[in-house]
């Protein structure tokens, strides 16, 4: 079991503290949270706006310190790492954000935003090479090669987040972190990148942490789903266990929120229309 | 025609560049019933918003609005939004028409107490007549739509509010004048689930109860589902396909309703891959004679690229807009 765990979270806690300088205030944004990412996985997490999800996957990364609790990446605790200790690691994992608009710089060419990880860790230094590559990545995220050239507010939302998913996966990194990555796309373009990061996962042996507050996409996309509830942890299932038979009863109403198109596909009427 | 309260013809609306104007809406017609709600679907840039502001008149001011907006009144005599003063207009706005915001944070003045921002269209148009009967209306919608503790409430500022109950008081707004007609543009796009919910379940339930109609723009199909009675389906600028919401889901018609609603992720069907559209939206700027959709389009013709298809029946308000779909009907018909 261990061998096939590539990120473990053992009793993380985080809070942060509210209002005023000398109010003792705090809120618990992750409380003793545990859960394992398995190699080649994509485990989601679901959950209401401010439950916790981003705070979760900020403590992964190591972007923000947890209070408490221990995280091990492949057999290595990083929580007490730091600096140069961390760096290595810092390699291993990549993230893909939620708006692609504000995740690009506005300055930068489309072809030196998927060069800068790869500069950074002085991969293909060869500019051939470099070049090579970039041209692979691009192919693999099935843009164009005259977007190279342009700038991000030439492309469309959905080119950005090829370009996000691009840049990440360029040093080939072991776990992907989409934070909200396809929420704020059109549904058709959301198809085409959902189809996208599967195809990727596939090919790469990816393991994926996918934050999303959207079921239908989560159902769609992962092997394990995690509920969170109030920086908590409330259910963990695969998809077709946790929607046919959801345990916790805050599941079971995420569920029933679903606005539902299904009855109508199976030529039936919604109940709202009697 | 009693039942009908707005109808709109031929209505087009364009951009003003520097020296050329780009369309934005290029010809929609719609009919809104008494009581009735129609969504208008489509994706970000197909210009929905743009039909609903040109509405109420406040679209951004390079744009050219043509066409005309019937607004029928309950004895069956109509006028024209369009040919309206200003002054005339304004005082439509709010007693009969109401509109709804996409961002709760950015239609709400941060600086302004809650309750006052929502009492201030009653005091607009005097249908108040004291502040104390305005205070005691506020407080009576607000907590018509939810919003526990009105009392409270009234004095909070929207920073102090979450995203679904700042939303609840973007709709108490709408709603104040008793307006026959709301419009609500993306009313749930910033919500959870959980929220969305309860808001769609809350208009649905404001029309029931007061006999409105309401116009809901949005992007998602499952939110139309719930809450509309017809669709409306529109594509740069043209509505494509326009049915009863049953007939949508059940009988789509156009090769890009299909694309839509094959595109969405749907639980406990567990496909390898989801169906897509390919390509994506055409720049608005590219010129065609033809169908705008037919370079994306699977069952494309040839004349598809030069010859806009017109809006045929299939059944009794199912009416779509596309070669491919008449000739399926006539072949069904034999």
């Amino acid at each position: 079991m261990s061998e096939n765990v590539l990120v473990s979270v053992h009793n993380v806690t985080k809070s942060f503290s509210l209002a005023g300088t000398f109010k003792k205030k705090r809120h618990t944004a992750v409380n003793n949270v545990s859960l394992d990412i398995l190699k080649g996985e994509t485990l989601a997490l679901v959950g209401e706006s401010g439950c916790g999800k981003s705070t979760l996957a900020r403590l992964i990364m190591r972007l923000t310190e947890p209070d408490s609790g221990e995280i091990i990446f492949d057999g290595t605790d990083i929580t007490s790492l730091s600096g140069r200790a961390l760096r290595p690691f810092r390699k291993r994992m990549q993230m893909v954000f939620q708006d692609p608009a504000s995740s690009l710089d506005p300055r930068m060419k489309i072809r030196d935003i998927i060069a800068e990880p790869m500069e950074i860790w002085k991969i293909c230094p060869d500019r051939r090479e470099r070049a090579e590559r970039i041209m692979e990545l691009l192919e693999m995220v099935e843009l164009k090669e005259s977007a190279l050239d342009k700038y991000p507010d030439q492309l469309s939302g959905g080119q950005r987040q090829r370009v996000g998913i691009a840049r990440a996966i360029s040093i080939d990194p072991e776990l992907i972190i989409c934070d909200e990555s396809v929420s704020a796309l059109d549904v058709s373009v959301q198809a085409q990148i959902l189809n996208l990061l599967k195809r990727l996962k596939k090919k790469l042996g990816l393991s994926c942490l996918f934050i999303s507050h959207d079921l239908s996409v989560v159902d769609f996309i992962a092997d394990r789903v995690c509920v969170m509830l109030n920086g908590e942890i409330c259910e963990t299932a695969e998809p077709d266990i946790l929607f046919t038979k959801p345990q916790h009863e805050y599941t079971r109403y995420l569920i029933s929120s679903i606005p539902e198109i299904k009855a109508f596909i199976n030529g039936g009427k919604n109940e709202y229309h009697q | 025609m009693k039942d009908r309260l707005l109808e709109i013809r031929d209505l087009t609306v364009s951009l003003k560049k520097k020296n050329s104007s780009i369309p934005i809406v290029k010809g929609i017609d719609m009919i809104i019933k008494r009581g009735e709600i129609a969504g208008l679907v489509g994706e970000s840039g197909c210009g929905k918003s743009m039909t609903a502001r040109s509405l109420m008149r406040i679209q951004p001011p390079s744009a050219i609005v043509d066409g005309s907006i019937l607004w029928y009144e309950a004895d069956g005599t109509s006028t024209d939004l369009t040919k309206l003063k200003e002054k005339e207009l304004r005082k439509m706005c709010g007693p009969q028409i109401g509109m709804v915001f996409q961002e709760p944070m950015t239609s709400l003045n941060p600086m302004i107490r809650i309750g006052d921002q929502v009492a201030e269209a009653l005091l607009i148009h005097k249908m108040a007549g004291s502040r104390r009967e305005a205070r005691d209306k506020v407080i009576r919608i607000l907590k018509e739509v939810g919003i526990r503790d009105p009392e409270l409430r009234y004095r909070s500022y929207p920073h102090e509010l979450s995203g679904g109950m700042r939303q609840r008081v973007v709709i108490a707004m709408a709603m104040i004048c008793e307006p026959k007609l709301l419009i609500a543009d993306e009313p749930t796009t910033a919500l959870d689930v959980t929220t969305e919910a309860q808001i769609l379940k809350l208009i649905r339930q404001m029309c029931t109860t007061r006999n409105m109609s309401a116009l809901v723009i949005t992007h998602n199909m499952g939110v139309v589902s719930q809450l509309c009675d017809r669709v409306y389906v529109m594509y740069t600028g043209r509505i494509l396909e326009r049915a009863p919401v049953g007939e949508i889901f059940s009988k789509p018609l156009h090769p890009y309703t299909k694309g839509l609603l094959s595109s969405i992720p749907r639980i406990g069907s567990n496909p390898e891959y989801l169906t897509t559209i390919p390509g994506s939206i055409p720049e608005t700027d590219q010129k065609t004679s033809g169908c705008e959709f037919c370079l994306r389009c699977s069952e494309d013709e040839r004349r598809c690229f030069f010859e806009m298809p017109e809006e045929t029946g299939y059944a009794e308000e199912h009416y779509v807009r596309c070669f491919a779909a008449q000739h399926r009907m006539e072949a069904e018909n034999e």
